[in-house]
């Protein structure tokens, strides 16, 4: 992990200055005085050399000082910190949403596969993963916020300081983000699940007693939690690309919100340690996916010791 | 972006239990998938030289028009007949995507190829590369990259290129890796052939059908992400429109007009929906055997 998160931000790093390469431009834009242009060199450290900029900006992740914006006037470090919560609670609450679902309808759906009740699981996880996100947010929001009016159709609440507006506020960005993983979840554990329900511990199972459906439980369930894991990787970073739109449909100001608006002002500075914030968590998700399959089944965790 | 790995592991479907009904409902999936995508290419290009109403004349009385027989989506905030402009919109939603999954698979592959004919150093650092680049999504990426060279389309396409590379080498790298250890691939090695013969010649044409399939998987996956940065106002720039623009648009007034969101939203769905079926039906057609291993 650590050694990934170190390849990103040399990654992130290199991004940033490969394409036009000169960071003071972009930020100022090209009509930009020398002098100017050198006043912020001198003031964020560009003039220095990249092995240079790279290591004191590493330095300053690893200490918690991001320095300052440009234009925003902020110390990018704070402004981060206060905006982890809502995405954290965002993409968090999402996959605790979307696994079990994703498990339960996936192995219904493997148990009945012949009949139409499994083939209708796969016909609506089909559906789900044709829909984008922002557009699913916005029918979510002419739904459940204009037409019947339950729910609210954007803003944030901490959930420090009121618990049931929060929970009401993150409703519909929580079931936006969801939906997606949750189907492909839901293919993945059919599509393992199948595979399992043929093989012959399954028989065996079934020949001393065990109705399919336990057999699928308890036995079917741990050992398709291994391909189920190894595509783990490629969901989460669709979880943190989507909470940056979802964020921004529903004005949640949490980590993809400050990415978009940064963006949007050239502010490179903080784009560079929003990307590699970003990059950790969805690392720190992996590991966390590894851990729990690491439960559901022995073998990935002896095969993790191993390596 | 969220089924590319998934792509060949749909049908692992084994023996006896693969049963006449679900067979024919994956030609079902094929036909549809085929007839979907072809309506929606074939929009497009007629859009190149004919719309049902000037995409981009503005007619303000016309503003915010309900689905009616001569506005068949409605109009837009501008009075635009949307229909028009979601035929234009395809454009360059399509051509982003063309491009990048042209550059994802024939880098990719080629990536793919010389991490499985290399030898077990080599071949392992070329997978941690890749990993890293699946890791990164290619919506990071595109928002880092717009800050650098600006929000359009150069950013998206290298963007989603970036993220495509590597997926479609990881899933080349395994079936490359089982044919590689054939017995015509020593026959042909004792022959004397090179190893770039072997990989490009034999290998090759024998992991095509996973190629093919994976190609309509991205392709899938890249109007999502093309779709998804126009509407966070990253992709296509004005008088550029896209798909996902149009949603944008629309965003601030789905009380007053919720067809402007619903219509051209499920437009972007059906296509989306349209290449997941392709990709489906094509790996059943081209490749029963390897589906059912799962490769990706």
């Amino acid at each position: 992990m650590i050694a990934s998160a170190f390849a990103g931000s040399v990654v992130i790093f290199l991004l940033l200055r490969m394409v036009g390469g000169d960071i003071a431009t972009v930020m100022l834009g090209t009509k930009a005085t020398p002098e100017s242009l050198a006043a912020i060199r001198e003031a964020f450290g560009l003039n220095r050399s990249w092995p240079e900029q790279y290591f004191s900006w590493i330095a300053g992740v690893l200490k918690g000082d991001l320095g300052e914006a440009y234009t925003g006037q902020y110390v990018i470090g704070t402004e981060i910190a206060q905006r982890l919560e809502p995405t954290l609670i965002l993409t968090f609450g999402s996959l605790f949403v979307s696994i079990p679902i994703a498990v339960i309808v996936g192995v219904y759906s493997a148990v009945n596969f012949t009949r139409w009740r499994g083939v209708a699981v796969d016909v609506v996880a089909q559906v789900g993963l044709a829909i984008p996100q922002f557009f699913l947010a916005l029918v979510l929001v002419i739904v459940f916020a204009v037409q019947l009016g339950w729910l609210p159709a954007t803003g944030y609440v901490s959930i420090f300081i009121d618990p049931v507006e929060a929970i009401r506020s993150m409703v519909l960005p929580i079931a936006t983000l969801s939906l997606g993983i949750t189907a492909v979840f839901t293919r993945f554990v059919r599509t393992s699940m199948i595979e399992q329900m043929n093989s012959d511990y399954m028989r065996t199972a079934k020949a001393k007693g065990r109705t399919i459906r336990s057999a699928a439980i308890i036995h079917g369930l741990r050992n398709s939690a291994i391909p189920i894991a190894t595509t783990g990787v490629l969901q989460i970073g669709a979880l943190m690309a989507g909470s940056v739109v979802v964020e921004n449909v529903f004005g949640i100001p949490g980590i993809g919100r400050l990415l978009l608006t940064s963006v949007m002002t050239r502010e490179a500075i903080t784009v560079q340690s929003l990307a590699l914030v970003i990059l950790l968590i969805i690392l720190g998700m992996n590991l966390l996916i590894d851990v729990l399959y690491g439960f559901l089944d022995p073998r990935i965790r002896h095969k993790e010791a191993r390596e | 972006m969220k089924n590319l790995a998934e792509g060949s592991k749909l049908t692992q479907v084994k023996g006896a239990r693969n049963s006449q009904g679900r067979s024919s409902r994956k030609s079902l999936q094929l036909i549809l998938g085929i007839v979907l995508t072809g309506f929606v290419v074939m929009l497009t290009i007629l859009s190149f030289f004919w719309t049902p109403w000037d995409p981009i004349a503005v007619n303000v009385e016309n503003r915010l028009l309900r689905p009616n027989l001569s506005h068949w989506f409605g109009t837009d905030r501008l009075g635009r007949d949307l229909f028009s402009q979601i035929m234009v919109g395809g454009q360059n939603t399509l051509y982003v995507t063309l491009v990048s999954t042209l550059i994802g698979v024939t880098f990719g592959t080629t990536l793919g190829l010389a991490a499985a004919g290399s030898g077990p150093r080599w071949g392992s650092v070329l997978t941690r590369i890749s990993d890293i680049g699946i890791a990164l999504p290619s919506i990071l990426i595109a928002l880092v990259l717009a800050t650098t060279i600006g929000p359009g389309r150069l950013s998206v396409i290298v963007a989603i290129s970036f993220w495509f590379v590597p997926v479609t080498a990881r899933v080349v790298v395994g079936p490359a890796r089982q044919i590689l250890s054939l017995d015509f691939v020593e026959a042909a090695m004792t022959h004397g052939r090179s190893r770039i013969y072997i990989l490009f010649r034999q290998v090759l044409p024998n992991i095509a059908p996973i190629v093919i399939v994976q190609t309509s998987m991205m392709f899938a996956a890249g109007i999502l992400i093309e779709a998804s940065l126009s509407f966070l106002g990253v992709g296509a720039q004005p008088p550029t429109t896209s798909w996902g623009k149009i949603l944008m648009d629309s965003q601030p007034l789905v009380q007053e007009a919720p067809y402007y969101t619903l219509l051209p939203g499920s437009f972007i769905m059906i296509t989306v929906l349209a290449f997941n079926l392709l990709g489906d039906g094509l790996a059943v057609l081209l490749d029963p055997q390897h589906s059912q291993k799962g490769v990706a």
